[in-house]
């Protein structure tokens, strides 16, 4: 099915026809991040209405849009968004692959600190994995951690 | 886009009218229904862009079209196999995410329950 010509359409109507049109792509990738020593590791879990719209194509944002939306969020004096625009009138991204999409929502909803600085100090603060290798139990969650045997050497090669 | 119909009133031969910006502004802009114990998935939603599992009955749920402001409003339950019902409460509100806690008994340590949903209301960047 071709995506309908989005830009101007507002995202929300957007999402209401991939919902109608698309099925849902469950993915087997997860991404383990850990961005506090104090705490255990967190695991990113992509949404399948979301990952069919990646992979079909012009419908979503470029990630940069959100970042954006982010800096003004940030800002002390901030009551609400003006520039929701930005979601809308951007030209939307093309067809993604599966790992492209992943990477996406890495930028979106991990936070920068985690994957510009992932392979920096004495073990990963990211990886990228398949489901099937987390525990096979959430016996334990609260103490879950990235293996100290990972180097970024492993992920590398 | 197609199919497109512009009104400001819907109206009922007998039973009155209502303005479309009732429906508007009461529909769930974004939910979701999230499988929180074993492997952690969604069941289904809508605007939402992924979860993160940060420890047990504790999830933060992204959207893809933001919300307005962090003002929004969210409606949230939870069950475990309809054995028992936890509560749900809402961590952080942030614009483009919300962070619920699903938690049982008088602990209120996170608890990972079977069946996790979440409705929110309110304006849309």
């Amino acid at each position: 099915m071709n995506t309908p010509e989005f830009q101007g359409t507002h995202l929300w109507d957007r999402l209401c026809w991939a919902k109608e049109n698309l099925e849902g792509y469950q993915s087997d990738y997860r991404v383990v991040y850990e961005d506090s020593i104090d705490e255990c590791a967190k695991i990113l879990v992509p949404d399948p209405n979301w990952m069919a719209c990646a992979m079909q194509g012009g419908i979503l944002p470029p990630v940069w849009v959100y970042h954006e939306l982010a800096k003004d969020e940030a800002q002390e004096d901030f009551k609400k968004h003006t520039r929701g625009y930005l979601l809308h009138e951007t030209q939307p991204v093309d067809a993604m692959t599966e790992e492209e999409a992943i990477e996406y929502l890495i930028m979106k909803d991990c936070p920068q600190s985690v994957w510009q600085n992932w392979d920096s100090g004495n073990k990963p603060k990211m990886v990228i994995c398949r489901k099937e290798q987390l525990p096979s139990t959430r016996e334990w969650r609260n103490a879950w951690k990235i293996t100290e045997e990972l180097t970024v050497t492993d992920l590398a090669a | 886009m197609a199919g497109k119909i512009v009104a400001d009133t819907l109206e009922h031969s007998t039973a009155g009218s209502l303005d479309t910006q009732y429906v508007v502004n009461g529909s769930a802009k974004a939910w979701a229904n999230i499988n929180g114990s074993g492997t952690v998935v969604f069941r289904d939603s809508l605007n939402c862009t992924s979860l993160t599992d940060h420890s047990a009955g504790i999830f933060t749920t992204s959207f893809t079209n933001s919300m307005n402001n962090a003002d929004y409003s969210t409606t949230a339950t939870s069950s475990l196999n309809n054995a028992y019902s936890g509560d749900m409460i809402v961590m952080i509100h942030a614009t483009g995410t919300v962070k619920t806690k699903t938690y049982y008994g008088s602990g209120y340590a996170g608890t990972d329950v079977a069946i996790n949903c979440h409705s929110n209301f309110g304006d849309l960047a």
